[in-house]
């Protein structure tokens, strides 16, 4: 196989002292991005293209992908720990993630989601070299019909998200569809909600929001009892996963390995939703799904994976055909044109050193990001040994300072503080906030994937069903709406198991 | 002087030692005022922030982070650049324009923030700001888009493209990277040129605008060389024409509208501003510091190896260029605006 003899020539490049030593700083650059709120891998591969400037193409491509996975490696972090998403794709790990912290098994879920994000990255990497060429293609076939398709599926599969009544996740998801058409109409130009206020032209962004929802509103929860909590010991034995917990996590990381990677080819933030909609799969598939939300470790398992694996699939129309689909990796291939390198379709066959390089630097700095990130959990899971009163508000002048650095907007600080307020409050009356950050992001992307095809077709229905991709998708989709319609007016089934066994 | 410290009557020596005192620290004041004068006359003494007002990531923020990275060696003192996005670049420009006059905040302009004024002009809302609210310093690029199609598709050469779109007005549907933004326009200003309708479906950004030529989703769009031309030359497009006056040094094959006997032109260009009360001197040395910067060879590489090219025109040049686009794009954004408020 030709595969095998590019690969060994990949690591000769790969393996050379100056690319692993580039590899590393990658890698522990992108931890650090990803384990501080607010940063996200974006700002940090755009930070560091200059600090490339002195270097080869490879090495600066090996350095700025590591800022990229490393990321997602780091992203759970502060997600566990702390219920704050420490990047976007991380959203989803709050909710069992902290759950197992408050159990005393933060330990143990910084461990697996470590552990998967390995597997899940690897695997991924697998897919790339392998599939690049061919599956490049097939990503240029999604189109806006074909979007909406997809985006109508993952709706309905996260349709069961709330851990709470259908009474209360739906409100939650309106509220985040309606606080998602705030800003300019994309299509349009028209101002839509803003009433002048000019720091809403671009809308809100999710990133202040999740991150005061979920972040600040728990600061302020905790501090109603903080004054007599005893600060939990952590014990060895709690840092490392139970058997039980390993093989719980089997399944959730290979399906999220998968579907991590497919979301990762569709354009759009593919991160967010391949964790989202991990994450709804493990919730459908498990036989406790009763019991995710209070600290489920396939909740972690599943979508610390997936948003790994979503990072080799969005590379895929990248390197092969140089179409870059999200911004990271628009602004990796901005990178490359700095050294001349303008990555096209030809790019595989006429630069094979850097993309084999590559290929090899992310084997190895998946085995860098697994080394630093194990012996990383005891030194994190040492935090909660800091008494809160010094703890919270260091994580509240982190959040601060993460989502000023991005934009430079006082608004935004705003928008962080008042979503903390929101959370606060929704939390007391117990409504689920997962639902509506999701709504929040997925609801721009569906509205304007419908009405791009509608404008693409004057107005015709048909360009849903006359593409064989969307029509297949929303078959499913309809399918899966009316099963949940039939579960959901079926008597409990879990009430009459409770009831017969009292 | 030392011994005459040592007499021994202190009073004395005191009032001496007072005296000598006062004459020490007034020359110190005086020579901490010299050195703060000439201070002054040295611009820059100390560093400068240099304000993008889109995100990061990006051509424009690569452009300007270069531009810095090589300004910064020749002025002696670091320039930073600060990333404050928002409203399309209307939040950054603000401050840019707000700021003190003083040459040590500066704002990166680009055709964008022309687009987003004269569109609030179209609509008839006061911009937060105009061009006359700066002092021009530069610009470093002035680069046309490409008109790409499918391979696949019917057209040949741009007199096909037109005969095709002059038969069916309206039918043929193109994106661009963003409504009313740098590749919308330049298509506007074609249509307008040659007379012709097209169907637009807007996307956000200039990637996945590519994506849906190459995917067929839509018929054509106009992207700028640095990201369409490795796909021309992959084969997954093809380009009918430069949208300008002159074609390409790195793409000579392809015909350019003047060529069709069609008058459209649209530029992409990157450029540096000052706060309108600026000094003139401050100006003249930022003017010879952009200067150095773009016939340094390190810039040209940082901007030409992309595939873009090094434009310079520098003060009234650009500021001359920059009245003759609003005016153009003004235009073109009332006509626009009206069709909008109609629907």
């Amino acid at each position: 196989m030709d595969v095998i003899g590019n690969l060994l020539a990949g690591f000769q490049t790969a393996l050379g002292l100056h690319n692993i030593y580039l590899c590393f700083i990658g890698c522990l650059f992108g931890t650090m991005v990803g384990v501080l709120p607010g940063i996200g891998p974006l700002v940090g591969i755009s930070l560091l293209i200059p600090a490339t400037y002195g270097i080869d193409a490879t090495g600066a491509i090996i350095m700025l992908a590591g800022i990229y996975y490393g990321a997602m490696y780091g992203g759970s972090t502060t997600s566990i720990l702390m219920n704050i998403p420490g990047e976007s794709a991380s959203v989803i790990t709050c909710v069992d993630g902290y759950q197992m912290t408050q159990k005393g098994r933060g330990g143990a879920a910084l461990f697996i989601s470590a552990w998967g994000s390995f597997v899940g990255g690897n695997l991924s990497i697998l897919g790339l070299m392998i599939l690049a060429p061919l599956l490049a293609n097939f990503a240029t076939r999604f189109g806006p019909p074909e979007i909406f398709a997809v985006l109508m599926l993952a709706f309905i599969l996260l349709g069961s998200l709330g851990s709470g009544s259908f009474f209360k996740t739906m409100p939650m998801i309106f509220l985040g569809m309606f606080l998602g058409t705030v800003g300019m109409d994309p299509l349009t130009g028209n101002f839509r909600f803003t009433h002048g206020v000019k720091d809403l032209y671009d809308g809100i962004g999710f990133v202040p929001v999740a991150m005061g929802a979920f972040g600040i509103g728990e600061i302020l929860t905790v501090t109603e009892e903080s004054l007599v909590r005893v600060i939990h010991k952590v014990r060895m034995r709690e840092l490392l996963p139970t058997r039980e917990e390993l093989r719980a996590s089997w399944g959730p990381i290979f399906r999220g390995s998968g579907l991590g990677f497919l979301i990762g080819i569709l354009p759009g933030s593919a991160h967010v939703l391949s964790s989202f909609v991990s994450y709804a799969v493990e919730k459908k598939v498990s036989s406790h799904s009763e019991e995710f939300g209070t600290g489920r470790i396939e909740g972690v398992a599943g979508p610390e994976t997936a948003n790994n694996a979503a990072t080799g699939g969005a590379m895929i129309p990248f390197l092969g055909i140089g179409i870059p689909t999200g911004p990271a990796t628009a602004v990796m291939m901005i990178a490359l044109m700095i050294h001349g390198i303008r990555p096209g379709p030809l790019f595989i066959s006429e630069q094979p050193q850097i993309f084999w390089g590559l290929i090899a630097s992310m084997y190895i700095g998946n085995v860098i990001l697994l080394i630093l990130n194990l012996p990383l959990v005891g030194i994190f899971i040492n935090l909660l040994r800091v008494p809160f009163r010094i703890l919270f508000p260091l994580v509240l002048i982190i959040c601060l300072v993460g989502t000023y650095s991005v934009s430079s907007s006082t608004f935004d600080l705003l928008i962080l503080l008042g979503s903390g307020v929101f959370g606060y409050i929704f939390r007391k009356l117990k409504y689920d906030l997962a639902p509506f950050i999701l709504a929040l992001i997925i609801g721009p992307l569906l509205e304007v994937s419908l009405r791009q095809s509608l404008m693409r077709s004057d107005g015709s229905f048909s360009i849903f069903w006359n593409s064989p991709i969307s029509l297949t998708l929303l078959g499913v989709s309809s399918l899966l709406f009316v099963w949940n319609l039939i579960t959901t007016l079926k008597p409990k089934s879990t009430w009459k198991k409770v009831l017969e066994q009292e | 002087m030392l011994k005459f410290l040592y007499f021994d009557n202190t009073c004395l020596k005191r009032e001496v030692a007072m005296k000598s005192f006062r004459i020490f620290g007034g020359i110190i004041c005086f020579l901490l005022g010299l050195a703060a004068l000439a201070g002054g006359a040295e611009y820059p003494a100390r560093p400068i922030t240099l304000i993008n007002p889109m995100p990061p990531g990006g051509t424009l923020d690569l452009q300007s982070r270069a531009f810095a990275s090589v300004a910064e060696k020749i002025i002696g003192q670091p320039m930073v650049v600060v990333n404050k996005s928002g409203a399309t670049g209307m939040v950054g420009g603000v401050a840019g324009a707000t700021a003190a006059p003083d040459g040590y905040t500066l704002t990166v302009g680009s055709v964008n923030l022309t687009n987003a004024i004269e569109w609030e002009i179209a609509n008839g809302r006061k911009p937060p700001f105009t061009r006359h609210d700066f002092i021009s310093i530069c610009s470093f690029t002035l680069s046309p888009t490409l008109l790409i199609v499918n391979p696949d598709s019917p057209w040949k050469t741009l007199g096909d493209f037109l005969k095709d779109a002059k038969a069916r007005p309206g039918q043929i549907a193109f994106c661009s990277g963003g409504l009313y933004g740098m590749s919308h326009l330049p298509i506007e200003i074609f249509a307008r040129a040659a007379g012709l309708k097209f169907r637009h479906v807007p996307y956000s950004g200039g990637g996945p605008c590519i994506s849906a030529v190459v995917g067929k989703h839509v018929d054509f769009a106009m992207q700028y060389p640095p990201t369409s031309l490795p796909l021309i030359r992959g084969g997954k497009l093809k380009a009918l024409a430069v949208v300008g006056k002159e074609r390409l040094k790195s793409a000579p094959d392809i015909p350019c509208m003047k060529d069709a006997g069609i008058d459209a032109e649209y530029y992409g260009w990157v450029g540096i501003m000052a706060p309108k009360k600026t000094p003139q001197p401050i100006v003249e040395k930022l003017r010879e510091v952009a200067k150095k910067v773009c016939s340094d060879k390190s810039f040209i590489d940082l901007i030409e190896k992309p595939g873009d090219e090094v434009n310079l025109l520098i003060g009234d040049e650009f500021a001359k260029y920059w009245d003759q686009e609003s005016q153009k794009i003004g235009k073109v954004q009332a006509e626009l605006a009206k069709e909008a408020a109609k629907k």
